[in-house]
């Protein structure tokens, strides 16, 4: 039997390695900011993905693997909270992003833009997962707020309090930052001059 | 009486252009009047466009290696019910079976301590598990063989005859378009 029978031939997990891992890898990355971890995440991701492949249901794949990255950081974060502060503060958002909290971190000279991955690192992790996914990974709000399990209205709110934290954070940036142009819309920022 | 500043979420789906009708006009409407609000649209697009400049961290090779074996080095529990004539196993799954014979999402990692020596035991078969995972996904009810050349890394599904009005036929097609982008 072939597949120009019209018989469906299952992708090899040799495929399924080879199509998601970059994505995975990119967003374990983007949202623990170091590489020990986003290998860590990237690798359960895939045993997740392996052990529970015939109870998955259906939904977009690749939205399945960004709720089980996703959630497996969150699970990390509040792991690493819990022994560290025992309970996150009410008013962790408030908080300005501490500058103090980089200089023991390091980063991959190869990956992200340092600087921006520092402050991306600084925003708490609720803002951190929302702005990652809409800005980077390109989620619509609403499947952001599906994979988190929280309302459109909350995603929103994240979203905007992550933007100015990290905005704040890169404020000494302000000449590299392109200027939004009036009534300019997202798309049409987006577009670089080539 | 002054008009009303944008709401937070209102600024960041402004700058994100996805508002639309009343709500877009208004903030149109309101951003060409208010400085604050003008700026506050702007700190959300400068924010976006800094965390795109940054380049995309790559996947290291090791990594790509680790996450290839993940069939052989993740136990599961299963019994194969045949084997081919080149030696691979070959399982019968009903769809419910497949999804019994891997361990559950949550609680996984207990079930493999639990079952330490049992997992040990069924390691030389984890590696058909992803053949299995896949095989259930055609059929509740369609009984569906699989024989996995592990080194090839090429699963052929041998005979397949999945029962069509399953919910999980549909986790086949959309399979079927990760596999063909």
């Amino acid at each position: 039997m072939t597949a120009n029978t019209g018989v469906w031939v299952p992708p090899t997990w040799d495929e399924v390695v080879r199509e998601h891992a970059d994505r995975v890898y990119r967003l374990a990355y983007r949202l623990s900011g170091n590489r020990a971890d986003a290998e860590d995440l990237t690798q359960e991701t895939f045993v997740r993905v392996f052990r529970s492949l015939a109870e998955y249901t259906p939904g977009t794949f690749e939205g399945w693997l960004h709720r089980i990255t996703t959630n497996l950081f969150l699970d990390m974060v509040r792991r690493r909270q819990r022994i560290r502060f025992d309970a996150l503060p009410e008013d962790a958002g408030d908080r300005l992003p501490s500058r103090e909290s980089g200089p023991e971190q390091t980063y991959e000279q190869m990956n992200l833009d340092p600087e921006i991955q520092r402050a991306l690192d600084d925003l708490p992790a609720d803002f951190r997962v929302a702005v990652v996914l809409c800005d980077l990974e390109q989620l619509s709000y609403e499947e952001i707020a599906a994979t988190l399990g929280v309302k459109v209205g909350t995603v929103r709110s994240r979203i905007h309090r992550g933007r100015v934290l990290l905005r704040q954070a890169l404020a000494h940036r302000a000449p590299g930052l392109r200027p939004a142009e009036p009534g300019s819309t997202r798309v049409e920022s987006e577009r670089a001059p080539a | 009486m002054r008009e009303q500043h944008l709401s937070d979420e209102a600024v960041a789906a402004f700058a994100d252009d996805v508002l639309r009708g009343h709500a877009r006009e208004r903030a149109s409407r309101h951003t060409a009047r208010c400085a604050e609000c003008k700026h506050a649209v702007a700190v959300q697009r400068e924010a976006v466009w800094a965390l795109r400049s940054a380049p995309a961290p790559a996947l290291p090779s090791g990594l790509l290696d680790r996450l290839r074996d993940v069939p052989s080095t993740t136990p599961i529990r299963a019994v194969p019910t045949s084997f081919a004539a080149d030696g691979s196993a070959m399982f019968a799954t009903f769809g419910s079976l497949g999804a019994a014979a891997l361990a559950p999402d949550v609680g996984a990692d207990e079930a493999r301590d639990d079952n330490s020596e049992r997992a040990k035991g069924m390691r030389p078969f984890a590696m058909t598990a992803a053949a299995l995972a896949m095989a259930s996904a055609l059929g509740v009810g369609g009984v569906s063989y699989l024989s996995v050349d592990h080194k090839a890394g090429t699963p052929a599904p041998a005979h397949t005859r999945p029962a069509p009005n399953d919910p999980h036929i549909r986790l086949a097609h959309q399979l079927e378009r990760v596999r063909t982008r």
